[in-house]
């Protein structure tokens, strides 16, 4: 599974695509199923560059019921800072971020979990 | 502090007007981002993992009170009520929004800050000895120069797009704390025979991806042939410079590969070339050295209770042991204020203790802030009757953790929690140690210790040069960190070895006390941790971290 | 014809540009023309004794102005090339032809030209611009003159904050 995530120009805001349009929460984000879909969608993406900059196709796992992005540094961005848990996104709350959290994505050689919470 | 004059005004307002300009041409779409990316660094305006970030200058690490307030006024009004100070002793915003960055950059000037330059293949921030003009051991005050250095780098017509970014220290005392070594170029005043000052000159020390402990290419300059001699290695570098590869473009790589002396001969054919012609006239220097303010140094050298207070009160006293240094003057002392709480961000300062800091400044401290390389600040000039109610009001405020210079007072970038090039995280790894060495009893006993630690190899949390130095890989997908041991970035400048494989994040903490369980047991009377290693060799504390480890 | 922004002074205006780059290889076309440092090298005497038509020369970034030392008596134009907007190598070349090779033909800017470097590249000496943003010589003359004050010395005749302040 994949998503389409950018930054936002005008602030910098994490986003991601769905239909056409951007939204915030990775939970709202449109979900491919397959590589063509989300091919089209970066392309369309790409033609936006007064609305976002650099939009790029993530790896998405499943995760408590949620999507979670497989890299660690995709579910840092989908969260917000681990050392301000009241900044970003993850500010929210919720069973989507807890579930970010607990995501171990790529984390493969060990099968170490919560590499996202802090102690 | 420098007072800046209307010349002086006039750049920053006309800079800050054409960014303005820029930035409104970038949301009209009339830049491209690949366009407009070298135009916003140029004013310090990143884009990180989740907003853009601002990094502010502190040139040479220099605030008076009001610039702090404007600091913390702009932490609230346009970021979330904190800012970052840096190893390159600049302060960054971590959460600001494109179409504010004009404002900022406006009431950055009304206070006589700015961003230019702190990024971009430019001559960035000069960074100066903390302690300038108030350390017992310095020469003269070397802000002097670097606030001549500021203003012959500033928007340089030649020198804006050099093959990669371009820093210069300038230190003036034999204990360096500006890590000259490991800068494009380290100038260390010195007396010549004559009596007059200059510089030795070292050009090609970096970090990153390929670390080099700079070498000496001139032993002594005048300084009145400053700014040809910069002009000459500025030149000898913008032409011959690597531009095919980033990572291969710093000054130190062309250092390296024509090696030190045909480097030197190349600069000093050049520099002959140029002439005095290329210097900036002794009365701009003498201007600029009057437009320093002089601290008011009462001749009273009172200290009134403080030697009875630190007698009484052993926490005062364990302050001043780790957090004040001698001072120039009879009467005053040198007050670090640590940014490094236990379970704090290393660097990270709200809004509310910006206020503090500069009320503290201006009762006690005549106005003048420091940052220093190792993200605390300092209070340069305190009497020491004024100590304790210094310590007092920092220590209600969180700033002071009597740690500088100990194992808590690490150094981290700011990693992978924000920066959209780091491979893993620093904060939480520095939060992680501090909470470990957190009885101060243990810390002192273990003596200086340095670690320092980066998200990635670019090496922004000076890994390199730590006693310790942490360096976050990627895995598999996991957060692996490779340690090295014995690096410096003080007089004895060297880059740290690496100790033997990476780490997974939750054995680090545990490394890092192995290797000083095993410096106590290895120590000698009056060793610090660096000399015991210079001495075993790491053999003990390789053992340390991997005997045990399968 | 493509179009040229030349100063003169603080005045900037457009123009038609006459010049032609030719390629090493082609014939000359006659009329004003630019020709690769190689090929200038390679021919000087020849493209001297030209009948008609000026003479331009073009640097790319990697190509030492010093080559040139002695050898500018017929040459009316050095264009040098900006392959990309961040390499700054032909600030340099641009202030050493003008101070010390002491060259007072046109100086071009060509390649990826914005008028974000305008001011720079008008301190170091450049005289002649083809822009790749589009922009004008109206636009130009705003960017060049934004700055009111200069810090250092360079190709140009400002006086630095220096020369200024003792002024005062
Ligand atoms: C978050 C945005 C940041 C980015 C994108 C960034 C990027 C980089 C890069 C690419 C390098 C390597 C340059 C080279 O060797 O050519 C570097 C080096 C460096 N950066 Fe950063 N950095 C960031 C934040 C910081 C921070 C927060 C600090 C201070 C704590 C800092 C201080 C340094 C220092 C001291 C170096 C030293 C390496 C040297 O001079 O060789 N940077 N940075
Ligand atoms: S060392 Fe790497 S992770 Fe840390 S701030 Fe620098 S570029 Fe980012």
């Amino acid at each position: 599974m994949k998503a389409l995530t950018a930054n936002r120009l005008s602030d910098g805001e994490v986003v991601f695509w769905k239909n056409g349009v951007w939204v915030e929460r990775l939970t709202d984000a449109e979900i491919f199923a397959d590589d063509a879909g989300a091919g089209e969608a970066e392309v369309a993406a790409r033609a936006q560059p007064t609305v976002v900059i650099d939009p790029y196709l993530i790896d998405l796992v499943d995760s408590a019921g949620f999507w979670a992005p497989v890299s660690y540094r995709e579910r840092i961005r989908a969260l917000g800072p681990t050392n301000h848990e009241l900044h970003g996104k993850q500010a929210e709350g919720g069973g989507a971020v807890e579930a970010l959290r607990q995501a171990h994505g790529a984390a493969r050689s060990s099968g170490r979990v919560n590499l996202i919470r802090r102690k | 502090m420098y007072r800046y004059d209307a010349i002086d005004r006039a750049v920053l307002a006309d800079r800050t007007a054409e960014f303005r300009d820029q930035v409104r041409r970038r949301l009209a779409g009339e830049l491209t981002e690949d366009q407009f990316k070298p135009l916003r660094l140029m004013n310090g305006l990143y884009l990180q993992l989740h907003a853009y970030m601002l990094r502010v200058a502190v040139p040479y690490g220099s605030l008076s009170p009001v610039q702090m307030r404007a600091l913390a006024d702009i932490a609230r009004r346009f970021d979330r009520g904190y800012g970052h100070f840096t190893t390159r002793t600049n302060i960054q915003f971590n959460w600001v929004k494109l179409a504010d960055a004009p404002d900022i950059l406006d009431a950055l000037a009304a206070v006589d800050l700015h961003a230019i330059q702190t990024s971009g293949n430019c001559i960035r921030n000069v960074t100066a000895d903390p302690y300038a003009g108030a350390a017992a051991d310095e020469l003269e005050d070397p802000r002097v120069w670097c606030e001549a250095i500021r203003q012959w780098s500033s928007l340089h017509p030649e020198f804006s797009f050099l093959p990669r970014k371009f820093k210069i220290a300038v230190t003036a005392s034999p204990h360096d704390r500006t890590a000259a070594k490991v800068h494009d170029i380290g100038l260390l005043l010195r007396r010549g025979r004559d009596g007059e000052t200059g510089f030795e000159v070292i050009v090609g020390g970096g970090m990153g991806r390929t670390p080099y402990v700079g070498p000496t290419i001139r032993a002594y300059l005048p300084s009145n042939r400053l700014f040809s001699y910069l002009e000459a290695i500025l030149r000898v570098y913008n032409r011959h410079g690597r531009r095919d590869n980033a990572y291969k473009a710093r000054i130190k790589i062309l250092v390296a590969a024509l090696g030190a002396e045909a480097f030197a001969r190349e600069v000093e054919a050049e520099w002959e070339k140029i002439g005095p012609e290329g210097d900036v006239p002794a009365a701009e220097i003498e201007r600029i050295r009057d437009a320093f303010t002089t601290p008011d140094f009462s001749s009273d050298p009172s200290t009134g209770d403080f030697e009875a207070r630190r007698a009484a009160e052993p926490a005062f006293a364990r302050f001043v042991r780790n957090n004040v240094k001698a001072h120039i003057r009879p009467g005053y002392g040198i007050v670090d204020i640590s940014l490094k709480g236990i379970g704090e961000t290393p660097g990270d300062m709200s809004a509310d203790q910006m206020d503090l800091v500069a009320d503290l400044a201006e009762r006690f401290g005549q106005g003048d802030i420091r940052s220093t390389h190792e993200q605390n600040l300092v209070l340069p000039h305190v009497r020491l009757e004024h100590v304790h109610e210094v310590w007092k009001a920092l220590d209600a405020a969180g700033l002071a953790t009597p740690n500088i210079n100990l194992i808590s007072d690490i150094i981290a970038c700011p990693g992978l929690d924000y920066c959209a090039l780091a491979n893993a995280r620093a904060i939480c790894v520095a939060q992680d140690i501090a909470r470990r060495f957190e009885a101060p009893d243990r810390a002192e006993a273990i003596g200086e210790f340095k670690i320092k630690i980066s998200g990635c190899i670019n090496a922004c949390g000076h890994h390199h040069v730590g006693h310790i130095g942490i360096l976050g890989v990627d895995k598999k997908g996991e957060e692996f960190y490779q340690l090295t041991l014995g690096g410096s970035g003080a007089e004895d400048a060297a880059v740290g070895k690496m100790l033997g494989p990476a780490l997974p994040i939750d054995r680090v903490t545990d490394a890092v006390e192995a290797i000083v369980d095993a410096y106590l047991r290895e120590r000698r009377e009056g060793e610090r941790f660096l000399d015991t290693l210079r001495r075993t060799g790491d053999a003990p504390f390789k053992e340390a971290v991997y005997a045990e480890a399968h | 014809m493509p179009k040229l922004i030349r100063a003169s002074g603080a005045a900037f205006r457009d123009e038609e540009d006459a010049f032609v780059t030719i390629e090493d290889d082609a014939p000359d076309p006659g009329g004003d023309i630019i020709v690769s440092l190689a090929r200038y090298l390679a021919g000087s005497e020849s493209l001297m004794a030209r009948p008609s038509g000026r003479l331009g020369v073009r640097l790319e970034p990697e190509d030492e102005v010093e080559t040139l030392e002695g050898r500018l008596s017929g040459v009316d134009l050095v264009a040098l090339a900006f392959p990309k907007f961040r390499d700054g190598r032909p600030f340099t070349a641009a202030r050493l032809l003008r101070t010390r090779l002491g060259f007072s033909g046109e100086i071009r800017a060509v390649g990826d030209v914005l008028r974000d470097q305008a001011g720079f590249m008008v301190r170091c000496g450049f005289d002649a611009f083809v822009p790749a943003d589009g922009s004008t010589a109206a636009i130009w003359a705003e960017a060049a003159g934004r700055h009111s004050h200069v810090y250092q010395r360079a190709a140009d005749a400002r006086a630095p904050a220096f020369v200024e302040r003792q002024g005062e």
